[in-house]
């Protein structure tokens, strides 16, 4: 792509999202998330193949829908309440039309049905964008309202989230799919907690964006993007492999790795809320997706896929992609845990 | 406690660094030294229990049995992998030696552990080497099924533990062991809180295993290569009875009336799988399922709370331990030579390998708990605790004895006696690694028939 272009698209993407950081006022919250989905739009059909457009066009779709969804929402509550502040949202109708807007733009269930054929047309770099910088702002939005949403909407969104993130994902040979619904199912767990504790959910969100950054980098540079090839890729790079082995246990938030603090955390604060019965679906939903997990692990690591003879002694040549990110990101997800203490202070 | 851990962790860069010809002299030499030191823990030095305690860790007589049981296998374990590991390149050695001892560090930080959820993410942290050693370096397809039985068993138990445990800690303000050792007895009533108890018992009961949630441990076992098997019988399954110990002291007294279903399914597993062990034709499925055995009856034991009933259950869990342990090393002997567990191929061994006969018969002895080793003194004190609670345990406890005997004799004749079929006269000659390593394993039972104070510290 002509450099210029993406500069303005890649500027333009962090412009979207920073405007509805800074914004107060929910128009220009509706502003900066749509600048955000015509930015990425040229870079996700920049592949022009047909499943690329494809995605490309569902992506606009819903997030177009959303964007109005969310302009109506604020609108009826401006008009009804008399208000236009993002946390000063009050009408029922406003509140419930509004989270589900928001979860529609991030992939919540049961609106989540576009993201994994979305994030399937996409190459790996613009899947991570999709799956990391586009929840940023949608997120931002949703901490504000948290107070006045209602409860048991937010509960069955994440709960849902967690099962059908667990259980779409069981079929997958595709990773980019399977990601999709891992995303589902980590969105689900960051929701449920919304209400009780929005510092844990953008706590879960920091560490999700950490791992899943560590899947799609680790995923670039072995040049992956199914089961097979996946199984193919421990000659290239025995330690990527071994480390993307520990990755996926992290993200599955078994201890001691990182992806068991917000797990652990969200458990804790939904005990002390007295729900120990969602807290227990929430738990056991987490099994499902360590299941394609732990399946991803075996065809990786664990095993040795049958390959020909040459294909086990590969040519290890450096590799000419920038690794630092990677590096940063895969050490925090494997060794965040025992600083739990100092990050719970940070958010 | 850092005087055992921080070496431990040394053990890594040990691996590592060290030039590729010393790799397992040095790590056995060091991890040794280890366990040497481990044994100082055995003098408790303080009135409460507690001692060597520090903000997050202590050891009371408890928890002191298993952690020199921890300490005292990884040299062990490493010693046993050295044969089988050796053809393999020198990275994935040390990446194996590495596993067992990330493993060691875990179970050492959970049996020290004073607050019940840094026992819980130790107890969850063993799972990942566990997994890695059984799936990556078993030896058969199934092993990818045993790991993910061992996994979801396992976690399926412990995820409900993990909530009840934050309930706890909302009531209770705090879950250090210490404090809670104090507390009244709370007036629990409500289904819920039924489920609760439930709920702390699960992880526990699946670990141990107790015989309606057992059905991971045949599967991992047999996959797991032979530190694997080692690590996995010996001291994994004592976390959950060790756990058990310590969870049970909150749960009274709703316990009273809770406990029968588990006991009743723990005594009944002592006669099913004991029975299984008759019918088996592989090796290391029979030691398995006889694992099996011995711990539904040390669950019994705990369940019912007498001070006799916990005093058996650890030296069981100890006996056992070593005994179990050294079963699996000898089944190993075998599998090293013929590539096979199945017991109909590597009979009348004792002709062509008379030294390791021995070992065979002192190990399948002490599994028939013969007086006086303390698998025996174990086995009385649950048999005898369990009789004053209700007589007729006496029956599922008395049959469960003479078919552990039938079994273990079975193993011995097996192996041992009989014709020795001409496919087996040319094995190797036993290696004196391995008379030592079954040495290490059955001198220390023998020895503490002398000294059982060392494992019954709880109620003496």
């Amino acid at each position: 792509m002509n450099p210029y272009v993406l500069t303005t698209l890649i500027l333009s993407l962090g412009l979207g999202t920073t405007l509805t950081f800074a914004s107060s006022h929910w128009l220009l919250a509706w502003m900066g998330l749509e600048i955000n989905t015509m930015a990425i739009i040229p870079l996700m059909a920049q592949q022009h193949h047909p499943r690329a457009t494809e995605a490309t066009t569902k992506y606009f779709l819903t997030q177009a829908t959303a964007a109005a969804m969310i302009l109506f929402a604020s609108t009826m509550n401006a008009w009804t309440m008399g208000d236009w502040n993002i946390n000063q949202i009050s009408h029922p109708l406003a509140t419930t039309t509004v989270t589900l807007a928001l979860a529609l733009k991030i992939g919540l269930a049961p609106m989540h049905f576009w993201l994994p054929e979305v994030l399937q047309g996409l190459n790996l770099t613009t899947g991570l964008v999709l799956s990391t910088w586009q929840k940023l702002a949608p997120f931002a939005l949703i901490l504000q309202i948290s107070q006045n949403t209602n409860p048991a909407l937010l509960t069955t969104l994440g709960v849902m989230s967690a099962l059908v993130g667990g259980w779409g994902g069981l079929n997958q040979t595709q990773l980019r799919k399977l990601l999709a619904y891992s995303s589902i199912a980590h969105l689900g767990w960051m929701i449920i907690i919304l209400q009780f504790m929005p510092a844990l959910t953008l706590l879960n969100l920091t560490i999700y964006i950490t791992m899943t950054s560590t899947m799609f980098l680790s995923l670039k540079i072995m040049a992956s993007t199914k089961i097979n090839s996946l199984a193919l890729a421990w000659p290239k790079t025995p330690t990527l492999t071994t480390l993307i082995m520990l990755s996926l246990l992290s993200l599955g938030g078994l201890p001691p790795l990182t992806g068991f603090m917000p797990k652990w955390l969200i458990l804790q604060e939904l005990a002390k809320q007295d729900l120990p019965i969602t807290a227990t679906i929430m738990a056991m939903s987490a099994l499902l997706s360590l299941f394609f997990y732990l399946r991803l692990c075996y065809t990786t690591t664990l095993t040795t896929f049958p390959n020909t003879n040459n294909t086990t002694s590969p040519w290890r040549l450096k590799s000419t992609q920038i690794t630092l990110p990677l590096t940063i990101t895969i050490i925090l997800t494997l060794m965040l845990l025992p600083v739990t203490p100092a990050i719970t202070t940070m958010f | 406690m850092l005087k055992i851990l921080i070496p431990t962790l040394m053990l890594i860069p040990t691996t590592w660094l060290t030039p590729k010809s010393w790799v397992w002299t040095t790590t056995t030499a060091q991890s040794l030294a280890i366990a040497l030191l481990s044994l100082t823990w055995l003098k408790w030095t303080s009135e409460t229990g507690w001692s060597t305690s520090g903000p997050y860790m202590a050891t009371d007589p408890l928890s002191t049995p298993l952690l020199v049981l921890t300490c005292w296998l990884l040299p062990l374990m490493i010693l046993a992998s050295q044969n089988h590991i050796s053809p393999e390149p020198i990275n994935r050695q040390r990446s194996y030696i590495t596993l067992l001892i990330l493993l060691q560090t875990f179970l050492i930080m959970a049996f020290g552990a004073t607050e019940i959820i840094m026992f819980y993410i130790m107890f969850e942290a063993t799972l990942i080497p566990t997994l890695i050693i059984i799936t990556r370096w078993g030896n058969q397809t199934e092993r990818l099924n045993a790991g993910t039985y061992f996994l979801f068993y396992t976690l399926a138990g412990s995820l409900p533990l993990l909530v009840a445990l934050l309930m706890t800690q909302k009531d209770m303000g705090t879950l250090s062991m210490l404090i809670i050792q104090h507390t009244k007895p709370t007036n629990l009533l409500s289904w819920g809180d039924k489920i609760w108890w439930v709920g702390c018992l699960l992880a526990f009961l699946v670990k141990m295993p107790l015989y309606g949630v057992h059905l991971w441990l045949p599967k991992a076992h047999v996959e797991a290569p032979i530190a694997g098997s080692m690590v996995l019988a010996a001291v994994l399954l004592k976390l959950g009875g060790y756990g058990m110990m310590r969870i049970t002291i909150m749960l009274d007294p709703l316990t009273k009336e809770l406990a029968y279903p588990f006991i009743i399914l723990a005594l009944w597993g002592i006669i099913m799988t004991g029975s299984i062990c008759l019918r088996q034709t592989d090796l290391k499925s029979l030691i398995a399922y006889s694992s099996v055995s011995h711990m539904g009856l040390v669950a019994g034991g705990i369940l019912i709370q007498t001070p006799w009933g916990f005093t058996g259950a650890i030296i069981l869990m100890i006996a056992h331990g070593l005994v179990s342990s050294a079963l699996f090393c000898l089944a190993n002997t075998n599998y090293e030579r013929t590539h096979s567990r199945t017991l109909l191929l590597t009979r009348g061994l004792q002709m062509i390998l008379p030294l390791m006969a021995t070992w065979w018969f002192i190990a399948n002895l002490a599994n028939l708990a013969l007086p006086p080793l303390p698998n025996l003194m174990g086995e009385l004190a649950i048999i005898t605790s369990l009789f004053s609670w209700s007589p007729w345990t006496i029956v599922s406890t008395g049959l469960g004895t003479l078919i552990t005997a039938g079994y273990s004799l079975y193993m011995f004749l097996m192996t041992q006696r009989g014709p020795t079929p001409l496919h087996t006269i040319s094995l190797h000659p036993s290696h004196t690694r391995e008379h030592l390593l079954m040495a290490m394993h059955l001198i220390p039972v023998l020895l503490l028939v002398l000294k059982p104070e060392l494992m019954w510290g709880v109620c003496h």
